[in-house]
């Protein structure tokens, strides 16, 4: 078994990973950990549910990756993963605050403020995340893969598999959204 | 950055022919960013290996299960013929009442017997 997989493919990662490879299975959390934590915590704001999701997302693709033909990057088939999971959480949990919560959507969700090393920079990831969770989830999501994540329209498309039209006109209106909730800000 | 550059960068990033990588890599220098906490990656491998164990644990538990259930219901099946076969040859017959037990009895002496008199 090898103890380094730093400069191993992603598809020799999966194939060892499937074997049972703790290591290179570590190897490939290691790689998109953060990229995952962009989409949830994007979406679900800086908190220790988006953790849960974090990690449901990699045990999702760890039971899954015998399925994953290596047709599309290991990153794109992740992002899918994370997706659909945050997705779900948000029904998930619109569902329970619609039944149990007089107060409405906003308490959905939250964001810890983590430690900065400076005042500028903790003030830069309050407004994006209050920015964010101001927005509806449909924009969020178009919002967090072109802001966050740096994927071009074609990319966000193919992630969301949205036609590329639907995605060119929600970013418009994600937009003009974002523009009203930062002048309040 | 001031408030205000990084409210118009937000806005810009979102412009379709932007260059939404540099502006991303920009508002992650400027604190924009997001990760997990430290050991996120040990705590899913231990979440997923140790959840292997437990499903083969799991497994190992049902076979066994099933071993056990085969060889009483073997034993079982053994003990029924064997019941029948001695009915048979006690009885010359083996229908429900011979079964019961009740295979030479009339009905007036069920009554006394259940009755007393």
């Amino acid at each position: 078994m090898k103890e380094s997989y730093r400069q191993t493919e992603d598809t020799d990662l999966v194939k060892a990973s499937i074997e049972g490879d703790k290591i290179a299975f570590g190897e490939i959390v290691n790689r998109y950990q953060k990229m995952v934590a962009r989409t949830v915590k994007g979406m679900l704001g800086d908190s220790v549910f988006a953790e849960d999701i974090g990690q449901e997302v990699f045990i999702k693709l760890y039971y899954s990756l015998s399925e994953f033909r290596g047709e599309a990057k290991l990153s794109t088939y992740i992002q899918k993963i994370a997706i659909n999971l945050t997705l779900n959480e948000i029904k998930r949990r619109k569902r329970f605050f619609s039944m149990f919560s007089q107060k409405g959507n906003n308490e959905m969700y939250e964001y810890e403020v983590a430690d900065f090393d400076s005042e500028e920079k903790r003030e830069a990831s309050e407004i994006v995340n209050k920015a964010l969770m101001k927005l509806e989830p449909k924009f969020r999501i178009i919002v967090a893969m072109r802001m966050l994540q740096g994927y071009s329209t074609k990319e966000t498309a193919e992630i969301l598999d949205l036609p590329l039209g639907t995605v060119l006109s929600r970013l418009s209106r994600a937009q003009g959204q974002l523009k009203n909730i930062l002048d309040k800000l | 950055m001031k408030t205000t550059d990084l409210k118009k960068l937000i806005v810009e990033s979102l412009n379709t022919n932007s260059d939404s990588e540099e502006i991303a890599g920009k508002l992650e220098e400027e604190g924009v960013s997001f990760n997990f906490k430290k050991g996120f990656s040990d705590k899913v491998i231990d979440k997923i290996f140790s959840a292997s164990l437990t499903v083969t644990r799991k497994i190992e538990f049902v076979k066994n299960m099933n071993y056990v259930f085969y060889r009483i219901a073997l034993t079982g099946v053994a003990a029924i013929v064997i019941l029948l076969i001695s009915i048979y040859l006690m009885e010359g017959s083996v229908s429900i009442n011979s079964f019961l037990g009740l295979g030479d009895a009339y009905d007036e002496s069920i009554v006394c017997l259940l009755t007393g008199n």
